[in-house]
């Protein structure tokens, strides 16, 4: 804690703590949530490729460094298993950064009057 | 101008202008970024020229890493495999193969000259904070010393 913060009453330091914690977290899942749309959208081009490539094309997926024949069939359906997987995982964490955020702005509401107190009109 | 004001311009001037140095870096690192997958598809590009050029059964040294090398021949120099992303790799000819790569180069190019041009932007904004500061710090210390007198 800063020596700044410190001179500050106990209970707004607590609700600052409160608010850089929720700071961190909402970087972890915004970090979280660009990761998965970005697999999202490498899945969906493989998908879009697939649908351009002829039924009897020889496919390979990667399995560590090691490339493995398959087929057309199975990757599509692999590949929708995860694009489904993801959506999924994006949609939590959607729903996840919109709490934080609310949290986060009702905080800041409750920071700015305990650091701006209204004067005595 | 008051010195209450100008201090609270100075204290906003340097937040901006760190927030500002930030977002250069990230621009950088991504730039360094797309310099390297840029160099990657050069390389790759140049390899299935090369390729074009060669007969079947030519002798090859195929790089396994570590600056070593195995021998190989080529067997057929029209079937190569292009990854797709999401661990996926596709039979293309040689000439598809060309293709795709091609337009990845272009596409990488693209985005290295939005890159480019976002962290022109973002130095420009920079060396502006940068004057306007030390304008303020200047002007700050002439009323200092002159209180000082």
């Amino acid at each position: 804690m800063t020596e700044e913060m410190s001179k500050l009453p106990p209970q707004v330091q607590e609700r600052l703590l409160r608010y850089q914690q929720l700071q961190q977290t909402l970087q972890t899942v915004l970090a979280q949530k660009q990761q998965v749309e970005l697999e999202l959208m490498e899945v969906e081009q493989a998908l879009s490729e697939m649908q351009k490539t002829a039924d009897d094309t020889t496919i390979y997926k990667s399995i560590g460094t090691l490339l493995v024949k398959t087929e057309k069939a199975k990757v599509t359906t692999d590949l929708n298993e995860r694009k489904e997987l993801l959506n999924t995982r994006a949609t939590v964490l959607g729903k996840q950064e919109e709490r934080l955020r609310t949290q986060m702005k009702d905080l800041q509401t409750k920071l700015q009057q305990d650091l701006n107190p209204v004067s005595p009109s | 101008m008051e010195k209450d004001k100008r201090e609270e311009e100075l204290r906003r001037i340097s937040i901006e202008l760190r927030l500002l140095e930030q977002t250069a870096e990230a621009l950088q690192s991504r730039i360094d970024m797309i310099n390297a997958v840029m160099t990657d598809l050069t390389y790759a590009n140049m390899s299935l020229e090369g390729l074009e050029k060669e007969k079947e059964n030519s002798e090859l040294l195929v790089p396994i890493g570590g600056n070593s090398f195995i021998k190989a021949k080529l067997d057929n120099s029209d079937k190569l495999i292009v990854g797709m992303g999401a661990s996926v790799s596709v039979e293309k000819t040689l000439q598809e193969a060309k293709e795709i790569v091609k337009k990845r180069l272009e596409n990488t190019e693209k985005t290295r000259l939005s890159l480019q041009q976002q962290l022109s932007q973002v130095a420009e904004k920079m060396s502006a904070g940068r004057e306007r500061f030390e304008s303020l710090v200047a002007e700050l210390r002439k009323e200092q010393s002159s209180k000082d007198v």
